[in-house]
């Protein structure tokens, strides 16, 4: 048996070369909401200026990282979240998941429609729901591109709507808020026509997804006609890509999100977590949203040509703070409504 | 009488456990790690279920019955399970006749196909069915069919080609011990063919293909991988659960949608061990059948082998399309080759196939080992509790994944033993997960071995750790090495139950692919897929060249399920 122990501590030491891989440098673990591919890029720029820092991060979609804070209160193993629809930040701060930071000067100049009171989180760019649709399917049908939440209903859209759980994704709970808003009183939560819609518009949803922007891939690839999702990832990920798609808006007004970052509350690296809050809203880092489209909050980045901004759409007068807040109740009934 | 004969034989056991110190702390130790990392998270699941916030309070329980959206999930996935079992066990004795009763040509690849997708990462089937048969794949474009494969359909057609892999190993057990002679028997006497194959073979082979159904019907219930991917609106029990964790942190509901995914299992886990498993046919003849009865006849032979030839095609093509979309710069519009979906891969998961050899490489060893121990205890030693280690030990057989990961962070995210965002919780999910079927291996192999070899080394005043280590290993050593293998296979590809453990300081690479399959990334999906499959693929060409090296044995580490 001395060939089979010769072999087995030649595995041990190649285990051992891999395990001891990697260390030294100090470590941030972060949790964002950002497709991992636009998070790759924004986080290895932030490694590239602090070279002495390494950065280990999960994606997740929005309330993916809020039951991911939840579960792990007791014990955070995440410093910093960065990214994803600020509903979800208002309800961790409510739940007291949240470090409050205002000595940041980013905080200070930040205009107050953006940022907590109490500093709880901070806006990094805001973005408006749009329409994707692919123009292929349009034609097949023989119909226009929505251009209201109405239109949504049509009957040749039926089966052919995809975009994500309300519950899982910022985009489409904050999709979701705007149809409460839109139709029937804009007073915020459920009414009974807000009921009556969404059951028809469930109807008319071919599946559901788990994160926010794979619908416009799916638009784009043909299978499924027409995607909800925000407009910088549409132009992103759909338009800048060569798909046959066209991106329309409700006309009745549209959805939006502030797209926010918060520090965790007992975090394990609380110091490393506000350098990289303090970079993420510098012109350096903010201008990487260019090559996304999204809007950037500090007014020295640059903006992208083709973005779509505050101008250019109807901004429904939403109440982001309550939705926030009540997101539970909402969800409850939204499952009530659909029975999914 | 009996009773106190019973008592003396308790009396013995103990003193025998006192004299032997050595196995009295080895039990002891196995008993606790059983106990705190498979029985204590069930229990915590059926707490946080019945005792949400610490007060008894059915609430979530009967909710269950009352709300459509938390008891349809269960019900849709009886149906894809029903469907998906009664499915998968055709294909799999298809395959198996053919291989065991037939002459056909081909039969070492034919097998090979029937096994492939067991080692394959979850998702990439259900990823294949979207690239061919989607609203816009390649088949659907290609015929211009007018059909919609997310739901129902795509949930059978991929679970059946993911598991129909179990179904046809057992399926070709059994055939293969079936005597040709009583079959042969049976033509003697007149009967014909296609009555022998009714009343004959058939039956014989009955016991085999409840327990296929069973395995494949629990296989399906606890998947994830593929509804995820799939189910469309037809939401099945294991995505609500995930759902309900992930999504909508509640955790009661979480427990309860995994107390019903469990109870079903569980008691089918429990009628095929207990009732099917006993019932197998071993036709025993006096003399030794050795070539088996072939149909040769041109009716039989060759319509089972155009069948074959089209499942396995079907197989080919899932794998080749997935490999292809791998290499597409943009999946259906821009179709130009390009390696930017391995070089992504790298660069934004080059730490998580780190993370992940890394974890396999612990986990694989300690899980390993702990098998063969418990295996060891079991067959060879009599002590209290024997039963119950290896109930215990076998139990997360039946456990779903989901529930398993869900059973973890409600248990391992509080003192005294807070394993949340550690290493240590998923090499602890990966050891306890794989463990049973370690455990059955090792049994099988250890009830080979004639005890008198390790009498003779005890007699000769080894003690029993001398004895395990010396004696016992080296000569299971061979099914041990294949065990590894497949251990670390599962811990490469396994995805229900870790999807819920992983953390920002440990990432696994399935979960990176099920992100990216989230995103609708499929070209990465398919890059992140195909990562996997290599490296799985270079560990078992390594483990076949070592133990063909020290053993100079045959070497088959994906038949083990």
């Amino acid at each position: 048996m001395k060939k089979g122990l010769l072999i087995l501590s030649v595995m041990l030491v190649v285990f051992l070369a891999v395990f001891t891989l990697g260390a030294a440098k100090q470590v941030l673990h972060i949790y964002t909401a950002f497709d991992a591919d636009q998070a790759e890029v924004y986080i290895n720029a932030f490694m590239q200026s602090h070279p002495d820092i390494d950065v280990k991060w999960v994606r997740l979609s929005s309330w993916q990282v809020l039951a991911r804070i939840r579960a792990e209160a007791a014990n955070p193993q995440a410093s910093l979240w960065f990214g994803g629809s600020n509903t979800s930040h208002i309800a961790a701060a409510q739940d007291g998941l949240l470090e409050p930071y205002k000595e940041s000067l980013a905080w200070q100049f930040m205009p107050k429609q953006f940022k907590d009171p109490d500093g709880m989180w901070i806006g990094l760019y805001v973005g408006y729901i749009g329409f994707v649709s692919n123009t292929n399917f349009l034609k097949k049908v023989g119909a226009e591109a929505p251009t209201s939440w109405q239109d949504l209903l049509k009957p040749e859209f039926k089966g052919e709507i995809s975009l994500a759980y309300p519950f899982s994704s910022g985009t489409a709970y904050t999709t979701l808020c705007g149809m409460l808003t839109a139709i029937g009183s804009s007073k915020p939560g459920f009414d009974p026509e807000d009921d009556a819609y969404i059951k028809a518009f469930d109807a008319q949803v071919h599946h559901y997804n788990e994160s926010g922007s794979a619908c416009i891939t799916q638009v784009g690839q043909g299978e499924v006609g027409i995607g909800i999702a925000f407009s910088h990832d549409i132009l992103k990920k759909g338009i800048a890509k060569g798909f046959p798609v066209v991106m329309t808006f409700p006309k009745e007004g549209t959805s939006y999100e502030i797209g926010g970052m918060a520090l965790i509350k007992g975090g394990p690296e609380p110091e490393l977590a506000k350098i990289f809050y303090n970079w993420a809203l510098s012109k350096e880092a903010q201008d990487l949203y260019k090559q996304f489209y999204r809007i950037p909050l500090n007014p020295e980045a640059t903006v992208a040509k083709g973005c779509v901004t505050a101008a250019d759409v109807k901004v429904l007068p939403i109440d982001l703070l309550w939705y926030g807040e009540h997101k539970d109740e909402i969800i409850d009934h939204w499952h009530e409504v659909t029975g999914k | 009488m009996r009773l106190s004969s019973y008592r003396r034989e308790l009396q013995n056991e103990i003193k025998r456990l006192i004299h032997d110190p050595v196995l009295l702390s080895i039990v002891v130790v196995i008993f606790a790690l059983l106990i705190i990392f498979i029985i204590f998270p069930l229990v915590k699941v059926v707490q946080f279920s019945l005792w949400p916030g610490g007060k008894f309070d059915p609430k979530y329980f009967l909710n269950f019955f009352r709300k459509t959206y938390y008891w349809r999930p269960l019900i849709n996935s009886m149906i894809v399970g029903s469907l998906v079992s009664l499915f998968g066990t055709i294909v799999a004795f298809i395959f198996a006749y053919g291989i065991t009763r037939t002459d056909i040509p081909g039969k070492g690849i034919f097998r090979l196909i029937a096994v492939m997708p067991i080692v394959s990462p979850p998702f990439l089937i259900a990823l294949a069915a979207i690239l061919l048969l989607g609203n816009h794949g390649v088949i659907t474009d290609a015929l211009r069919l007018n059909w919609d494969i997310y739901g129902l359909p795509g949930l059978v057609l991929t679970e059946t080609m993911a598991y129909f892999p179990i179904a046809f190993m057992i399926l070709e057990g059994v055939l293969a011990k079936i005597d040709p002679s009583i079959e042969e028997a049976a033509l003697d006497m007149g009967a014909s063919k296609l009555r022998t194959f009714l009343t004959v073979t058939l039956p014989l082979a009955i016991p085999g293909i409840a327990s296929a159904m069973l395995l494949v019907f629990i296989r399906s219930l606890e998947d994830f991988g593929n509804p995820v991917v799939i189910q469309g609106n037809f939401q099945v029990l294991t995505v609500a659960a995930y759902h309900a964790v992930t999504g909508m942190y509640n955790m009661p509901l979480g427990a309860t949608l995994a107390i019903f995914m469990l109870l079903p299992t569980l008691m089918i886990f429990i009628v095929q061990k207990y009732y099917v498993a006993r019932r197998s046919y071993i036709t025993v003849t006096g003399k030794p059948s050795g070539v088996g009865l072939k149909s040769t006849e041109p009716h039989v032979k060759y319509p089972v082998l155009a069948l074959m030839i089209f499942l396995s095609g079907v197989i080919l093509l899932m794998y080749g399309v997935v490999l292809f979309g791998s290499f597409t710069k943009i999946w259906g519009i821009d179709n130009t080759l390009t390696i930017q979906n391995y070089l992504y891969v790298f660069k934004v998961g080059g730490q998580y196939v780190l993370d992940t050899i890394q974890i396999a490489l612990i986990a694989t060893p300690i899980g390993g080992v702990l098998s063969i121990l418990i295996a060891y205890l079991v067959v060879r030693k009599r002590f209290i509790g024997r039963g119950a280690m290896e109930f215990i030990s076998m139990l997360n057989f039946a456990v779903p994944g989901v529930v398993v990961g869900i059973g973890y962070i409600l248990a391992f995210n509080t003192p005294p033993l807070r394993l949340s965002g550690t290493a240590l919780i998923i090499i602890l999910v990966f050891i306890f997960r794989r463990m049973p079927v370690g455990i059955r291996d090792g049994i099988a192999q250890l009830q080979q071995i004639d005890p008198s070899i390790e009498e003779a080394s005890s007699s000769l005043g080894a003690g029993f750790f001398r004895t395990f280590t010396r004696v016992t290993l080296p000569l299971v050593a061979p099914a041990f090495l294949s065990g590894l293998v497949y251990i670390f296979v599962r811990c490469m590809t396994a995805i229900s139950a870790v999807v819920f453990v992983v953390s920002a300081s440990w990432q696994l690479l399935t979960v990176a692919l099920l992100y990216e399959v989230d995103q609708a990334n499929l070209a990465a999906a398919a890059a992140y897929g195909y990562v996997i499959i290599a490296i799985v693929l270079t560990a078992i060409v390594f483990m076949r060249f070592v133990v063909e090296r020290l053993f100079q044995k045959g070497f088959s580490p994906i038949a083990r399920e």
